[in-house]
């Protein structure tokens, strides 16, 4: 691992970085936050141009699209984009490359430190002054900002180890930028920036009180899903007020399926089926199968799971979509010793097929 | 739509309407009048209302006719029943003044089928927003039964679409229910209608005139108060640079198009691999402004959604409840439809027997393009 300090603000050291990249025809573009002028929100942008990176915002707290869903759907390029997002739109990347959607040489991927984001939903409706004072405080101090999603609040993989580039942000001085370069290649695009480049590693001794409060936080949340129910009833009782909207899907970085199996044709049930159903309940909620979609998509994607919260954040119905997918998603990739995002090379379990793990059917 | 108020039958006095109503369905399951009724009831959480499909009479008992909250266009409810066909089951269903103009919608649209449907619906007084309700169902609940029970029919609390709404009473139903100051009257629209009232022993005798009137004057309140929200709308929206101002803040998340009753497609044209482009494609895009925005095409997808379905669009609302970022999509979208509804003198809802506009070719309405075809025609000898 290589290190770089630069003597300015994290966001003018990230600009300048990928101005010379682009400058220097390395890169074809920058794939960040931004907020143009006159506009309201902030989104991502594919900026070509250096004089608009005046506008990009990569470390704003908040996350319109996962960008690993966004960077999936971008085939093969002759030149790389240089992204920048957070590290579990990084992990939702990795996830999805693995599914054959994302291209990886297609990016020179740049993640930091992450204290969470803001929810959609407060953002839309204006901050007050303070909301994003108190986020940027807490995070300089290395503490867990409290106005963030309940998914960030407990994330843990907030400091990715395996993206091409990491930006500390966490406990961060406010006018030194510190850069970790993953690997040779980019420091080799890196090359007549202007850039010291030393050897160094990523000490994340300084994350240690944030760690801890996460984790604290994650067994309360965990602990507070159990108590609304457990079993086939409980998930009725969390997931019975779905509208059947299927926004957490869509915005669901790993959920790529064009065409969602629940939505097809598979699912327009003939009469006599709903009769003889009718016949034996007496009665039946429509449209029918409101958790068998969820436990559907829960046995397809859970398991690569990377939290982000993007699910519960578009839900009208306010369900903590997110959280149970999260729960239930970090207990199946436990068994398999998996860890969504955490390496291009690992496979997705039910793709791969290891003999020793059905003994019982091997007799 | 027309206001000739058919005679109705009084039910009962107001003050009992959810009882009236659940006793009317449970003697016409018991009568065989009809087999099944859809109506909302309260999901286990206790924090929102689902469609169920009633057989058993016990289960009468535990739905609320008038639910405070539309979680879902009650159209999509009968369209996952009816895509299919008919069944052996006569079905009655109670639903709102917008979800059965979404219906007839989809019937045109062949999404529904009402073969063995009635239809049925009520004055109403609108719904409480879905999000509010949620964070205090108990409180949102009694305030919404206090309207309920005092006919209150513009109240703040509900829908912002609520408040504009002028069809909201009397529609293409089959059986109206009047919730007048002087009780519930019950009257017919259409032949399956009297064939209920018949087959339920009832004989219309009473003249609804008055209540007709009352309702017109909260008509008349609404109208204001719709020809503000469009006058706000049309400013918002001129031109396209603040249209996407009012857009600019999607996710691309496409929440409005599925809870949306008429975007019936599953495959949506905005989601499908038509938009997968060479990505190469991307940076010469950005190249030409500087910057690319995401998701792309965000302003395309809303004025595609708005070409495909804004003549059958019934101002329900859901789009505006189901967007994670609060963008109003029901105002600009009730303001571009009742432009569009107008251009082609139809109204979304009012008939089954109406043509769709896009489906109905009138040789007058194309004069221009009528004489260039004949011309052509004349030119490549196609008449000849």
């Amino acid at each position: 691992m290589h290190k770089a300090v630069i003597n300015k603000d994290r966001d003018t050291a990230v600009r300048e970085m990928a101005s010379y990249l682009l400058d220097s025809g390395r890169i074809g573009g920058v794939f960040s936050l931004k907020k143009f002028k006159g506009s309201e929100s902030v989104d991502y942008g594919l900026i070509t141009d250096k004089g608009l990176l005046e506008y990009i915002h990569p470390f704003y707290p908040v996350m319109p699209q996962n960008a690993g869903q966004t960077l999936s759907k971008f085939t093969k390029m002759t030149k790389p984009v240089l992204a920048i997002i957070r590290p579990c739109e990084y992990r939702a990347f990795v996830e999805t490359v693995k599914r054959a959607q994302g291209s990886p040489d297609n990016f020179i991927t740049v993640t930091y430190t992450c204290g969470g984001v803001i929810p959609l939903a407060d953002h839309a409706k204006g901050l007050k002054n303070d909301v994003l004072e108190n986020y940027n405080k807490a995070v300089s101090e290395g503490k867990n900002p409290q106005n963030t999603r309940e998914n960030c609040r407990r994330c843990e993989n907030f400091y990715p180890e395996n993206s091409d580039i990491l930006v500390s942000v966490i406990g961060a001085k406010k006018d030194t930028a510190e850069i970790f370069i993953n690997n040779d290649k980019t420091k080799g695009l890196l090359e007549g920036s202007g850039i010291t480049i030393t050897k160094g590693t990523f000490d994340k001794a300084g994350l240690k009180n944030i760690i801890e409060e996460r984790a604290t936080v994650k067994k309360e949340q965990f602990t507070s899903i159990d108590k609304i129910g457990k079993g086939l009833n409980g998930l009725v009782e969390i997931f019975g007020r779905c509208i059947g909207c299927r926004g957490c899907n869509s915005v669901c970085p790993i959920c790529y399926c064009t065409q969602c199996d629940f939505s097809s044709s598979n699912f327009d049930y003939n009469r006599t089926i709903i009769e003889k159903e009718l016949e034996q309940k007496g009665a039946l909620r429509l449209p029918p199968d409101t958790v068998f979609f969820h436990i559907g998509r829960m046995s397809h994607m859970a398991f690569s799971c990377v939290g982000c919260g993007q699910c519960s954040d578009v839900c009208p119905a306010g369900i903590p979509v997110g959280t149970v997918f999260n729960k239930a998603g970090e207990a199946v990739a436990a068994e398999f010793d998996f860890v969504p995002g955490r390496n291009v090379e690992e496979k997705i379990p039910v793709m791969m097929y290891k003999e020793q793990e059905f003994p019982e059917m091997g007799e | 739509m027309d206001k000739q108020t058919p005679q109705g039958v009084k039910l009962g006095p107001k003050e009992k309407q959810k009882e009236i109503i659940i006793s009317m369905f449970k003697k016409a399951i018991a009568s065989e009048v009809i087999d099944t009724v859809l109506l909302p009831m309260k999901v286990p959480s206790g924090d929102s209302y689902a469609w169920i499909l009633i057989k058993d009479k016990s289960f009468l008992d535990k739905a609320e006719p008038f639910a405070p909250i539309m979680p879902i266009n009650a159209a999509h409810a009968i369209k996952r029943l009816t895509r299919k066909g008919k069944a052996q089951y006569k079905t009655a269903v109670l639903i709102r003044p917008c979800e059965i103009r979404a219906t007839v919608e989809l019937v045109k649209l062949n999404q529904v089928c009402l073969d063995d449907v009635l239809l049925m619906t009520y004055d109403c007084i609108g719904a409480v927003p879905m999000d509010d309700f949620i964070k205090n169902p108990e409180i949102k609940e009694k305030e919404f039964a206090s309207f309920q029970a005092s006919g209150e029919f513009n109240s703040a609390c509900m829908k912002a679409v609520c408040g504009f709404c002028t069809d909201f009473n009397r529609t293409s139903s089959d059986i109206h229910l009047s919730l007048s100051d002087r009780g519930i009257f019950i009257s017919s629209n259409s032949c399956k209608g009297d064939e209920f009232i018949k087959n339920s022993r009832l004989t219309p005798d009473e003249d609804l005139s008055d209540w007709t009137k009352k309702l017109e004057i909260i008509e008349s309140v609404r109208e204001t108060k719709r020809k503000q929200v469009f006058a706000q709308t049309a400013g918002e929206t001129d031109g396209i640079v603040n249209f996407h101002k009012i857009f600019e803040s999607c996710i691309g998340c496409h929440n409005c198009g599925s809870v949306c009753p008429i975007c019936y497609c599953r495959q949506c044209f905005f989601n499908s691999s038509v938009n997968e482009q060479n990505s190469d494609l991307k940076i010469i895009r950005a190249e030409q402004k500087g910057a690319l925005s995401f998701p792309n095409d965000k302003i395309m997808f809303h004025i595609g959604r708005l070409t495909h379905m804004s003549l059958s669009c019934v101002s329900c609302g859901l789009c505006s409840e189901a967007c994670p970022v609060n963008i109003p999509v029901a105002n600009v979208f009730s303001y571009v439809a009742a432009q569009t509804q107008t251009a082609f003198d139809y109204k979304a809802g009012k008939s089954t027997g109406d043509a769709l506009p896009m489906r109905d070719y009138r040789s007058e309405e194309l004069g221009e393009l009528g004489e260039l075809v004949k011309s052509v025609d004349k030119q490549e000898g196609l008449n000849a």
